[in-house]
């Protein structure tokens, strides 16, 4: 029987002591990669803001993004929010989005534009330097280009460099590294040569996939991006240190030519992938900035410290024109004008967001100065009785006697589900039309919409470069971005000239001919456009949040 | 012993073989590739993207490779995050959910057996009722309402605790209650249930007769019997809590290894979702074994070597 006591008692001890030595290596771990980044909070333990506060610094405490560790610090690779919010801050391209949300000198100084719109002649700045020191050269953009294009690297960001000549032969394999238009024709002059002129180059140069790579960092250590240690940038803020799944501590970066400008000492990135955590996170005082929780927006979403800004996206309904009845035009109109948006927006989604009349949302600005969206104006409206009479009109057209029947199909999710339902009722109640809903796990959803195996299902967009032809595009004929069997030569002649024409008026009315066409047809259903909504505490501000493009912590300040 | 240890460790393999060629079907069944996005893509990059982890390749050739790949225990990089492999995000995960785990098991498995000794000797009584209403609300609650709701008061409210992360002792305490509650009902409920059963049991009677102290009775004779029915679901309780719970993870932002099981799946990240399944069977299959070997510890009536391999 003691024998009994005996084991029940080793058990016990045996096993604190595994808890007790595995709270020891991870306790030794974080100090070791603490200890690699010198002069860093100290420890993981008690890291909270009254430290950092006590030594006068500003510290920015921020949730990234969702809350979830970037892909990958590599330009090329990381294509997502996770990623580019960040290394945005840590990095700069040759062009960065200024305060008015538009292309303004980064990198280079100033250019030079050949008259054809082919040629860009880009003067480096003499003190762009990386954080390790070395100056920032032509050649790191050649480098950080072509490994980006290199099949090899397989980049999911590779298809926005197709604009420069020789890209997507390179991409495809049937070119080479050395056709890409890129060349350094000295260390501080690159010369980029495009494949045809496109206006709005500048901007997409601002995106994260075009920043430059330390090329002499990089041929020593293709994994330079992966830990803080080896990281090397050349934005306002350096990375301090990378608990991987944890938090990144970004630091003041001294070597940054408009290092003056910058205002925070640090900025502290959480990795907190929960709504509702971040935000008692928030209300608790251990982060700066927060979303709102969507069951808590009604109570929060007028309250002071709310920021609600435009966001380039729009939550969309494609039809499957080659599946019956949406191949009728006057069908899928009919659909169009059955949808309440300003209910939609107001009473399901909430949260702040803009009902969608037109594809294109708000904050595109056309060279006359005026928002692309009130110069085209609302392409689509709320009309029970048109739609009635529209679906009468489609009928006759096809002699139906009755609708084929007809599913609606969303990605699982909460929001996807309301939005839904309130759709299938708007149906029932403006067009006597009874639709039946179905939803699927995201993957699959997004493999059957590819296919097209689905009659009538939601779609989102979020514009990757600062020009309505970003969405347009994507309805070209056999666009990969298609998705609803749609083809014209005249919507195909539109989008080319949209992005080539060299004469910026003349492109943007092609443009807008191209959006009114693709409101006629009808071939997707804009919902509403997606908006930025985030908590700031008392004391933050100078956060550039882009209508397009990553947020921009520069000019942040905290009180 | 030696000997039925090899047998099991040969049908761990098999077991392991069978589970992970399930898994690869089920892998490749599924529709869906982790390279869906919502955002802007072509054929090219796509192209690229497949080749790049030998996604184009005949099923056959990409089962070889994955069976190559766990053999070597190398199970490559992620999908979702290129610069960590698969051991990278197991190695970094694991000490942390298995920390938060084991922390769980002490405090669920001692606080359950006392409850449950105690529920089963004052049985019918004040104290009974008492434990045992609360076992009903620990079973009943789930775990991630529990932790909201500590975070609420404890946190939020009475600043006492830390909201999440985990950083140090206090930040512990929270997620541990909230991971705790439940698993330590289902002991207390089951403690008692069986010690009531064993109580009655003629030597026991035989026990008090003898005139022994009522204390040396509960614990030498009837708990140790009583302690049968928890052992056995330790195996899989054990293994369940040890490599994460990707609800409580995510609630408190614990770095551990549980959102791993599902975001794999739901991001398609192949190596990820072999490396979980590998991990987590072997783990299972370990814990099931132990839990065979503490019976014959625990009721020497149990011969392992006779029934091994059943």
């Amino acid at each position: 029987m003691k024998k009994f006591l005996l084991l029940l008692l080793s058990m016990v001890i045996a096993v604190v002591l595994v808890a007790c030595t595995t709270g020891e290596e991870a306790g030794t771990e974080t100090e070791e990669s603490d200890s690699t980044n010198e002069g860093t909070e100290e420890g993981t333990e008690g890291s909270t803001e009254k430290q950092s506060d006590a030594a006068g610094e500003k510290v920015l405490y921020l949730n990234n993004g969702i809350g979830i560790e970037p892909t990958s610090f590599d330009p090329s690779i990381g294509f997502d929010q996770a990623s580019w919010e960040p290394l945005n801050n840590l990095m700069e391209g040759l062009t960065r989005l200024d305060q008015d949300s538009e292309a303004g000198p980064g990198v280079a100084e100033k250019w030079d534009v050949s008259e054809d719109g082919l040629t860009y002649t880009f003067h480096l700045r003499e003190d762009a330097k990386w954080s390790n020191g070395d100056p920032v050269v032509a050649e790191d953009f050649v480098f950080a280009w072509k490994h980006m294009l290199d099949p090899n690297t397989a980049s999911s960001a590779a298809f926005l460099a197709y604009f420069i000549k020789g890209a997507e032969e390179y991409n495809s394999g049937d070119g080479s590294a050395d056709e890409v238009g890129v060349t350094a024709v000295d260390e501080k002059t690159l010369e980029v040569v495009l494949a045809q002129p496109t206006g709005f180059f500048l901007d997409v140069l601002t995106n994260p996939a075009f920043f430059p790579i330390n090329h002499k960092v990089a041929e020593e250590n293709p994994d330079w991006h992966a830990e803080a240690d080896t990281f090397v940038g050349n934005g306002p803020f350096i990375l301090e240190s990378w608990d991987h799944d944890v938090e990144m501590i970004f630091a003041k970066n001294p070597e940054y030519w408009d290092a003056d400008a910058v205002k925070l000492d640090k900025v502290h990135f959480s990795m907190i992938n929960d709504t509702n955590t971040q935000y008692q996170m928030f209300e608790s005082g251990d982060l700066d900035v927060a979303v709102i929780p969507p069951e808590m927006s009604d109570q929060l979403i007028d309250g002071e410290n709310v920021f609600i800004g435009p966001y380039g996206g729009l939550e969309f309904y494609r039809f499957n024109t080659t599946m019956e009845p949406f191949q009728n035009k006057k069908i899928r109109q009919a659909f169009a004008y059955a949808i309440n948006r300003e209910d939609i927006a107001e009473f399901v989604v909430k949260n702040g967001v803009e009902p969608a009349y037109g594809f294109i949302s708000p904050g595109f600005t056309t060279p006359t100065g005026e928002d692309f969206r009130d110069v085209n104006g609302d392409l689509v409206s709320f009309d029970p009785d048109l739609a009635k009479q529209l679906l009468q009109e489609g009928m006759e057209e096809e002699g139906y006697d009755e609708l084929p029947p007809i599913t609606l199909t969303y990605s699982t999710g909460d929001l996807n589900k309301a939005v839904a339902e309130t759709l299938q009722d708007m149906f029932i109640q403006n067009l006597d039309v009874e639709v039946t809903l179905e939803n699927q796990e995201w993957s699959v959803f997004a493999d059957a919409q590819q296919n097209l195996e689905l009659q009538f299902s939601r779609s989102s967009f979020i514009n990757d470069y600062n020009d309505p032809v970003n969405f347009l595009e994507s309805f070209v004929t056999d666009s990969y971005m298609n998705r609803t069997g749609f083809s014209s030569e005249e919507y195909d002649e539109l989008i080319t000239n949209g992005k080539t024409e060299t004469d910026e008026e003349a492109r943007w009315e092609y443009l807008s001919e191209a959006e009114k066409m693709l409101a006629d047809e009808m071939i997707a259903i804009p919902i509403r456009y997606y908006n930025t909504v985030v908590l700031e505490a008392d004391g933050v501000s100078g956060i550039l949040r882009h209508p397009v493009g990553y947020f921009d912590l520069k000019y942040a300040d905290k009180e | 012993m030696l000997r039925y240890t090899l047998k099991r460790l040969l049908i761990a393999f098999i077991t392991l073989w069978i589970i992970i060629s399930i898994t690869f079907l089920l892998m490749i069944s599924v529709p869906g590739s982790p390279f869906n996005t919502d955002k802007t893509s072509n054929e090219t990059v796509q192209a690229n993207l497949e080749a790049h982890y030998n996604l184009d390749e005949p099923y056959f050739i990409q089962y070889v490779l994955y069976l190559k790949s766990i053999a070597t225990f190398d199970f490559g990089p992620s999908i979702k995050q290129p610069n960590q492999t698969v051991n990278d995000l197991l190695g970094r995960g694991f000490p942390i959910s298995f920390e938060l785990g084991m922390i769980t098991i002490v405090v669920a498995v001692i606080s359950g057996i006392t409850l449950g000794i105690f529920s089963a000797l004052k049985h019918n009584g004040i104290i009974d009722y008492l434990a045992m209403g609360f076992a009903v609300l620990g079973i009943s609650i789930p775990n991630f309402i529990l932790a909201t709701l500590l975070i609420q008061k404890l946190a939020v409210d009475y600043s006492i605790f830390p909201v999440a992360t985990w950083a140090s002792p206090s930040h512990m305490v929270l997620p541990v209650l909230a991971l705790a509650t439940g698993p330590m009902a289902i002991i207390a409920r089951l403690t008692r249930s069986t010690m009531l059963e064993v109580l009655t049991q003629d030597y026991i009677k035989m026990a008090r007769a003898k005139g022994l102290s009522p204390w040396k009775i509960t614990i030498k004779h009837a708990l140790r019997n009583a302690l049968m029915p928890v052992v056995t679901i330790m195996g899989t309780l054990l293994a369940a809590i040890l490599t994460g719970t990707f609800v409580i993870e995510q609630i408190f932002a614990i770095p551990g290894m549980g959102k791993y099981f599902v975001e794999s799946i739901n991001q398609r990240d192949y190596p990820v979702i072999m490396g979980t399944t590998v991990f987590y069977s072997a783990f299972l299959i370990l814990m099931l074994f132990l839990v065979d070997i503490v019976y014959g510890l625990l009721d020497p009536r149990i011969k392992l070597h006779k029934k091994g391999g059943k």
